[in-house]
C-alpha cells in the first residue's frame, strides 16, 4: 500500500490513496461579466475605459483561444498584476460590467506523487454566467435536457459552473418522492470525519482503525467523501438520511494497511452494511487478502463502490479494488461531459498475457470540480475519482431506499440497473467510460421494475463499432491471425452464487454470414461472487480466408441460480451475446507484426523496476507493457502505417512463424525456455526479422534501486532492470549479439529528428557486417551509483542485421524501450519503429540511417564482460519459465500451446438487428411502469461563485420537507443557553445601573468610556475603582 | 462561549473587584440607565447583592456549561476506546451469550453464514450445500450432504482450509471455553468487532473471517491454505 523509494531522494508512494486536489484561486486573473453579449472589440473597450482611472495598474486580456471567441461574449479574463481590491471595485462600477470575480485554476498533482513535476498539470476553469433561468414544465424534457450527451449543443455554457451534482443528477426528484437514504447503511471507509460537522445528522458511529488515536479527518478528503454522500445543507449530498458509519482507515498521513482494512472491513460486515464506499485504490490486485476480503464483502451483500484511479491518460492504468467484477468501479467526467484526464482507464491487467482485460470503469460521474463539506464546515470543489465514486456510493445509497423489497438489492442487481441506465457519452471508448454516464432517475426507473436476472457487460460484441468498440473496431480479424478475445463479465443479479447451465451456444446467423466465424467460450466455473467472466474469441474459419464482409451470430448462455424460495430449486436466466465482426482477406507476411506478450512481467506481483530511472515516484512497471495499454499509441501508429498487430501470449514455440514478418520484443523481463530459443532461431533461418527494444540491466544500479516497502515492511530488490538482458543475451547469442550492462541516458538527434535515451543499455556486441549507430550520451548508471557526471562518446544504440541464411530474416536491436512506450514518455520514435519495420518486413534499408556520420563498427563485446544475472534475485517466484531448485532455479518443462475448443456451431436463419446496442438492455424492464411524479422543479439560479461565497449557495425550500426539525435533542441546550444569557444580561443591566447610581452625586465625567479604557490600559495597578 | 460566560458570572460573585465587572457588563453605557427610578433600582441592587441570588445564577450557568461540556466528552470518550491501546489485563467488554447447544426451542427462522460459493452453515452448526438450504435459512438436516459441528479442513491449531467448516467447528458446544478465552485476551485491535458481537453463531461468523492475524507482508496469507480460524493462534507462519 505505501512504498518509500530509497533512490535519490526519498518518495512516498501511498498506492491505496486517491489524491483529491482542489482549485486554488489564480490572484491575477480575473473574470469579467458582463450585463449582456458584446463582441472583443467592445469587451476589450469596457474593460480599459473602466480601468482608465487606475493608470498604474498592468492588465491585459487573456486571449481564448477557442471556436467560440469569434462570437460575442458576455465575459472576459482579465490579467491583472498586483490588483488591489480598489482597482477590482473600479471596474465593478462600469455599467456593462456585472461582475469580477478571480479566475480558478485546477491542479491536479500525479497521485500519491508528492512532488513531481512532470506529470503535473493544469487547466483553466471558467465560470460562465447566465441570466436564463432554467425552468423546466415537464419532467421528459428535462430528462432530454440534463442528460444530453452531444458535447456541441448549446448547453456547454451551463455545465461548465460547478452546481451541486446531486441536483445536476437530479437527486432532488428523489427526494421530493420521499425518497432519502433512510434505512440504508453507508460506510465511508476512508481519513475519518469530525464529530461535530454541521452537514451530517445521522451519524451513526464513527470507529478508528488506524494507529493515530484520533476519529477526526485531518486531511478533508473523509469529510469531503462523506459529505457527497450524505450532506444535508449547503453542498447537499445524495441520501442525507441515511445512516453514516464512518470507518477511519488513513491515517492523516495517508498511511494505510493491509491489515487494518481487513479487521475494517469484518466490522462493516457484521454490521451489515448496505453501501461501502472506497475512494481508494492502487496497482496491487494481487494482495490476496485484500481481493479476498472484497469478495467476501459483496457475497455478504455489501454494494462496494469504488474509484477507478487517478492515473490518467494513460492506459493500463485501474486501480484495485475497483477492477474487481463484483465491485462498482468509477470514473470520473467534467461537466462538459469529458472524460476526466486523470481518470485511470484501459483494460484490466489481470489476465496477462494469455487472456485479454476486462471493461472497466463500470459507469462513469462527474468528479471534476465537485463541491462537496470542507473539513471543519462550509464546501469546496476538488477533483479527482475519488470524488465520482462517492456521487455513485450516494446515487447508490438514494436507490436502495427507493426499493420496496430490498431482497431485490444486492451488488449485482444495481450494477445492472446503474449499467443498463447509462448514457453513453459519444466519442469514448469503453475501456475509458464503460457504459457511459450515471443516470440516477433511469436507475430509479429500471431498480423499481427489476426482476432478478443474469446480463452480460459488455451486452453486445459489435468489433466494427468505432469508436465505442476500440481497440476491437481498429484492426478486422482475418483467417489465420490470433483469435481475438473478448473478456465478458456476467453479472447475476439471482444470487451470490451461480452457475451457466450446459455449455454456451454458438448461433450463426446464416444470412449474415456467421458461418465465417468460429467461437470458443471460456468461462468461470462458478459465477462466485455475484459475476464471473466470459471469454469468447472469435476466429474466422478457413473458408472466408480470402472474403471480406461483416459476419453476425450471438451466443446464448444460460445462468442458474440456486432458488432461495423452493429447496434444491433453481432460478435460471438465458442471456443472448450478439457478435458482430469485420472480415478482411488475409494480409501479406511482410504487413503482420507479432507483438510478444508472453515474456513481458510486470507488477504486481514482482519488483520490475521502471524502464525510465528518472521517474522516482512511480518505481513500478506496471501497466501490463501491451500494445492496448501503455504501447497504445505505438499500436495506433502501426495500424495507420499498415500493419497488422497481433499479440502472442503464449511461449513462442505457439506461433507459425511463416504468417509474420516482424516479431517484436519490447521491454522483456521474462526468462526464455530453450525451445523458444532454437524455435526463434529457425524462425529467423526461414524468413521471420525480429525486432528487440531493450532497456537498461545493471546489477550494482538494480542494489541501489531496492527500496523499503512499508506496507510489506520488507526490503524490495528489483528481480530485472528495466528488461531481462542477461536472458535477451542468451535468445539473441546465437547472431553474435549481445546486449551491455551500461545504463545511458541523454538528448541527441538521429536523422534529423530530436530523440531521448531514458534510461537504456549499449550495444556490447553485433556481427561486424551489421550496420551499428552510435550517439554521446550520459553515463546514468555512474550518476545514479557516485552522483557524478560523465559523458560518453560513441555509445552503439541501434543496431540492423541481415542474417546469412538464404532467405533468413532480419534482426534490429535497440537499446531504450521509453519512446515507444506511453508511460513518462518525452520524445516518440515512432518514426525509427517505421525505419525498422521497413527494413524488417521490407528488406528496405533506411538510408538516413546507413549514411549517418553516426555510423561505427560493429562492437566486438570484448571489452567489457557481458551482464549477469543479479545474484540471488528472486525471478523465478513469479516466472512462468524458472522453478526454484537446489542452487539455481532451472526452466520449467515447457508447457502446452494453449488449445480453443470451438462451439459446434447451430446456425440460425435469422437476422440481426441493426442496432445490437439499442437491443441490449436488462430483460423485463418496463420503464413506463415507474412513474414519476409530475413534480415542480425548481433550481436555485446558477451563478459562478464570487470570492469568499464558499457555502453560500441557496437551498430551495421544499426539497427536503420537514427533516431538519428532528433534531430536538440538539434544540433544548439552545432554549437553556438562550435563558442563561437573557438572565445574564438582566443582571449586567442591573449592575451597571448600580454603578451608575454614584454618578448623581458626583459631577460627571465628560467621556466616561475613553477614560475606562485608559485604565484597562494601565491594567488598573492602583487597585482603585474607576472614576465613573 | 460557555466559558465567557462563566468568566462573567464569576466576577459578578466577587464583589471585591467592581473594575471586572466594567470589562464584563460595562458595554452598556450610563445613558441607558439614565431614567431609571432610583428606588427600583436600590431594590434590585440590593437583590443583586445578596450572596445567593448570585449563587443561583452561578449554579445554573455552571450546571449549564457543565452538562453540555460533558455530553461532548462522553461522546469522544465512547468514540475513543474504541481502538486505544490498554494495559494488558484488560478485557474487552464482551457480551457474548452462548447456546449450549441444548436449546429445545424448536427454531422457525436461521440464520447462515450468506456467502458461501457452495457450502453454507447454519446458526445450529449445520453445513450443507446451497441446494440444501430450506427456505427459513437452516439446512436440511435430513440431506446427505449436512452435518452438523463438522471440522473438516481444520487443523489442530483451531484453523481451516473452508470458512463454513471452521465456523462449524467453532459452534461446537466445547469450543466455549476456548471461545471465552479469546475474548478475555483479545487484542485491542479487535474490540471494536468482538464487543459488537452479541452471540456464539455471530462470534464463530466473525471470528473465523480472515484478518489482520492471517497475513504477513501485509498482501499475503501467513498459510493459504488453512487461513480461517476459531481458535486462538494465528495461522501457522509459512515460508513465502
Amino acid at each position: 500500500l505505501n512504498t518509500i523509494l530509497k533512490y535519490g531522494l526519498e518518495a512516498q508512494m501511498p498506492w491505496r490513496y486517491l489524491t483529491i486536489t482542489m482549485f486554488s484561486p489564480l490572484s491575477t486573473e480575473y473574470i469579467v461579466a458582463f450585463n449582456g453579449y458584446f463582441t472583443a472589440k467592445a469587451r476589450s473597450h469596457f474593460i480599459s475605459s473602466a480601468l482608465k482611472s487606475s493608470e498604474a495598474l498592468d492588465w491585459r486580456i487573456v486571449p481564448r483561444k477557442n471556436p467560440a471567441s469569434d462570437f460575442p461574449s458576455d465575459f472576459e479574463v482579465v490579467q491583472i498584476r498586483q490588483a488591489s481590491h480598489s482597482s477590482l471595485l473600479t471596474l465593478e462600477d462600469h455599467p456593462y460590467i456585472k461582475r469580477v470575480t478571480p479566475q480558478r485554476k485546477v491542479f491536479l498533482p500525479d497521485p500519491g506523487a508528492t512532488c513531481n513535476n512532470d506529470t503535473r498539470w493544469t487547466q483553466k476553469w471558467q465560470s460562465w454566467q447566465s441570466s436564463r433561468p432554467l425552468r423546466r414544465t415537464s419532467l421528459s424534457l428535462a430528462f432530454g435536457f440534463w442528460h444530453a450527451t452531444g458535447r456541441h449543443s448549446s448547453r456547454r455554457l451551463l455545465r461548465a459552473i460547478p452546481r451541486h451534482v446531486a441536483q445536476i443528477l437530479q437527486a432532488d426528484v428523489l427526494w421530493q418522492m420521499g425518497y432519502t437514504g433512510s434505512g440504508v447503511k453507508v460506510a465511508v471507509f476512508d481519513t475519518g470525519l469530525s464529530e461535530k460537522h454541521p452537514h451530517f445528522k445521522n451519524v451513526k458511529e464513527r470507529t478508528n482503525w488506524t494507529n493515530e488515536k484520533t476519529l477526526d479527518d485531518g486531511l478533508g478528503h473523509g469529510t469531503f467523501v462523506a459529505g457527497v454522500i450524505a450532506s444535508m445543507r449547503e453542498c447537499q449530498g445524495f441520501a442525507p438520511d441515511s445512516e453514516l458509519h464512518i470507518f477511519r482507515v488513513f491515517t492523516n498521513n495517508q498511511v494505510s494497511y493491509t491489515s487494518w482494512f481487513l479487521d475494517a472491513f469484518n466490522y462493516a460486515i457484521l454490521k451489515k452494511i448496505d453501501v461501502l464506499n472506497l475512494s481508494i485504490g492502487g496497482p496491487d490486485f494481487m494482495d490476496h487478502p485484500f481481493v479476498d476480503k472484497v469478495w467476501e464483502l459483496t457475497a455478504n451483500r455489501v454494494i462496494m463502490v469504488s474509484a477507478i484511479g487517478n492515473d490518467g491518460p494513460l492506459y493500463g492504468t485501474l486501480n484495485n479494488p475497483a477492477d474487481q467484477m463484483d465491485v462498482i468501479g468509477v470514473g470520473g467526467i467534467d461537466f462538459e461531459d469529458n472524460i476526466a484526464r486523470f481518470s485511470s482507464r484501459g483494460m484490466t491487467t489481470w489476465e496477462l498475457p494469455g487472456g485479454y482485460g476486462r471493461v472497466k470503469p463500470d459507469i462513469v460521474t462527474y468528479g471534476s470540480g465537485v463541491r462537496g463539506s470542507g473539513m471543519k464546515e462550509g464546501c469546496r470543489s476538488l477533483s479527482g475519482t475519488s470524488v465520482a465514486s462517492p456521487v455513485v456510493a450516494g446515487a447508490v445509497t438514494l436507490l436502495v431506499s427507493t426499493v420496496l423489497n430490498r431482497e431485490l438489492v444486492n451488488p449485482a442487481s444495481m450494477k445492472q440497473a446503474l449499467i443498463a441506465s447509462a448514457r453513453r457519452l459519444p466519442g469514448v471508448n469503453m475501456f475509458e467510460q464503460g457504459h457511459g454516464k450515471l443516470d440516477l432517475i433511469r436507475a430509479y426507473q429500471i431498480l423499481n421494475s427489476y426482476k432478478p436476472q443474469a446480463s452480460l457487460s459488455p451486452s453486445y460484441i459489435d468489433l466494427t463499432e468505432c469508436p465505442y468498440m476500440w481497440p476491437y473496431c481498429s484492426q478486422p480479424i482475418y483467417y489465420g491471425g490470433m483469435p481475438t478475445i473478448v473478456n465478458v463479465t456476467i453479472l447475476n443479479g439471482m444470487g451470490v452464487t451461480g452457475r451457466i447451465l450446459d455449455k454456451p451456444i454458438w448461433q450463426p446467423y446464416l444470412p449474415q454470414n456467421g458461418d465465417h466465424i468460429d467461437v470458443a467460450v471460456s468461462y468461470s466455473p462458478v459465477l462466485w461472487p455475484w459475476a464471473g467472466y466470459l471469454a469468447v474469441s472469435i476466429s474466422v474459419a478457413k473458408k472466408a480466408a480470402s472474403w471480406e464482409g461483416i459476419a453476425q451470430g450471438h451466443v446464448m448462455v444460460t445462468v442458474a441460480s440456486p432458488a432461495g424460495n423452493n429447496v434444491g430449486g433453481e432460478m435460471t436466466s438465458t442471456v443472448k451475446l450478439p457478435v458482430k465482426v469485420k472480415i478482411v482477406p488475409t494480409p501479406p507476411r511482410s504487413k503482420r507484426v507479432l507483438w510478444d506478450q508472453y515474456h513481458n512481467l510486470r507488477y504486481p506481483p514482482g519488483y520490475f523496476p521502471r524502464d525510465n530511472l528518472r521517474m522516482k515516484n512511480d518505481p513500478l512497471d506496471w501497466n501490463g507493457d501491451h500494445i492496448h495499454t501503455n504501447f497504445r499509441d505505438m499500436y495506433q501508429h502501426l495500424r495507420s502505417m499498415g500493419y497488422f498487430v497481433e499479440v502472442l501470449g503464449a511461449p513462442i514455440t505457439c506461433f507459425d512463424a511463416s504468417q509474420y514478418g516482424t516479431f517484436m520484443m519490447v521491454d522483456s523481463e521474462e526468462e526464455y525456455f530453450p525451445e523458444e530459443i532454437t524455435k526463434l532461431r529457425r524462425d529467423i533461418d526461414k524468413g521471420l526479422s525480429l525486432i528487440v527494444f531493450s532497456d537498461w540491466y545493471n546489477t550494482s544500479v538494480m542494489r541501489k534501486v531496492k527500496f523499503y516497502d512499508e506496507n510489506t515492511r520488507q526490503w524490495w530488490m528489483p528481480d530485472t532492470g528495466g528488461a531481462n538482458v542477461p536472458a535477451l543475451n542468451d535468445l539473441i547469442s546465437v547472431w553474435g549479439m549481445a546486449f551491455s550492462d551500461g545504463l545511458y541516458e541523454g538528448d541527441f538527434t538521429m536523422a534529423d529528428h530530436d530523440m531521448y535515451y531514458a534510461s537504456g543499455c549499449s550495444i556490447a556486441k553485433f556481427p561486424e557486417d551489421g550496420i551499428v549507430i552510435a550517439k554521446t550520451l550520459k553515463d546514468q548508471g555512474l550518476e545514479v551509483l557516485k552522483q557524478e557526471t560523465a559523458v560518453v562518446e560513441g555509445v552503439p544504440i541501434l543496431g540492423m542485421y541481415q542474417t546469412p541464411s538464404e532467405g533468413g530474416g532480419r534482426i534490429a536491436l535497440y537499446g531504450d524501450s521509453n519512446c515507444i512506450d506511453d508511460s513518462h514518455r518525452q520524445k516518440d520514435c515512432f518514426w525509427l519503429l517505421d525505419a525498422l519495420l521497413q527494413y524488417t518486413s521490407y528488406s528496405m534499408t533506411p538510408p538516413s540511417l546507413i549514411h549517418s556520420n553516426s555510423r561505427v563498427t560493429p562492437p566486438t563485446g570484448t571489452d567489457r564482460p557481458l551482464p549477469e544475472r543479479l545474484e540471488g534475485n528472486h525471478l523465478y517466484r513469479y516466472s512462468k519459465v524458472l522453478e526454484a531448485h537446489l542452487g539455481d532455479p532451472k526452466p520449467r518443462p515447457l508447457p502446452a500451446c494453449p488449445h480453443l475448443s470451438w462451439s459446434k456451431p447451430q446456425p440460425l436463419n435469422e437476422t440481426a438487428p441493426s442496432n445490437l446496442w439499442k437491443h441490449q438492455k436488462l430483460l423485463s424492464i418496463d420503464m413506463d411502469k415507474v412513474v414519476l411524479p409530475n413534480v415542480r422543479n425548481y433550481r436555485p439560479q446558477v451563478r459562478p461563485l464570487s470570492p469568499g461565497e464558499s457555502g453560500a449557495w441557496d437551498i430551495p425550500g421544499g426539497i427536503m420537507p420537514g427533516r431538519y426539525n428532528q433534531e430536538v435533542g440538539q434544540t433544548i441546550p439552545m432554549f437553556a443557553f438562550l435563558g442563561a444569557m437573557v438572565v445574564l444580561s438582566f443582571f449586567v443591566v442591573q449592575l451597571t445601573k448600580s454603578k451608575n447610581k454614584p454618578k448623581r452625586r458626583k459631577p460627571r465625567v465628560k467621556r466616561p468610556t475613553y477614560l475606562q479604557q485608559q485604565q484597562q490600559q494601565q491594567l488598573a495597578p492602583t487597585g482603585k475603582n474607576p472614576t465613573v | 462561549m460557555p466559558s465567557v460566560l462563566l468568566l462573567c458570572l464569576l466576577c459578578m460573585a466577587h464583589p471585591v473587584h467592581p473594575h471586572l465587572i466594567q470589562v464584563c457588563g460595562g458595554v452598556q453605557t450610563d445613558t441607558q440607565m439614565a431614567t431609571s427610578e432610583y428606588g427600583h433600582a436600590m431594590v434590585l441592587r440590593r437583590l443583586l447583592r445578596k450572596r445567593w441570588v448570585l449563587g443561583v445564577v452561578f449554579g445554573l450557568s455552571l450546571i449549564y456549561f457543565l452538562t453540555n461540556t460533558l455530553k461532548q466528552e462522553e461522546r469522544t470518550i465512547r468514540d475513543r476506546t474504541l481502538l486505544e491501546a490498554r494495559d494488558p489485563d484488560h478485557r474487552i467488554p464482551w457480551k457474548v451469550r452462548f447456546n449450549l447447544g441444548n436449546s429445545s426451542r424448536p427454531i422457525t427462522q436461521c440464520r447462515n453464514s450468506i456467502q458461501g460459493k457452495s457450502l453454507l452453515t447454519d446458526e445450529l452448526g449445520y453445513v450443507c450445500e446451497r441446494k440444501d438450504l430450506l427456505v427459513n435459512g437452516c439446512c436440511n438436516v435430513n440431506a446427505l450432504s449436512s452435518r452438523q459441528y463438522i471440522c473438516k479442513s481444520c487443523l489442530a491449531n483451531g484453523c481451516c482450509n473452508i470458512y463454513e467448516y471452521c465456523v462449524s467447528c467453532c459452534l461446537q458446544p466445547d469450543k466455549q471455553l476456548l471461545l471465552e478465552h479469546f475474548l478475555n485476551r483479545a487484542a485491542d485491535g479487535f474490540q471494536n468487532l468482538f464487543t459488537a458481537v452479541e452471540d456464539h453463531f455471530e462470534l464463530c461468523l466473525a471470528k473465523c473471517r480472515t484478518s489482520s492475524q492471517s497475513v504477513q507482508h501485509e498482501n499475503t496469507y501467513r498459510n493459504p491454505q488453512a487461513k480461517y480460524c476459531y481458535g486462538e493462534s494465528p495461522p501457522e507462519l509459512l515460508p513465502i
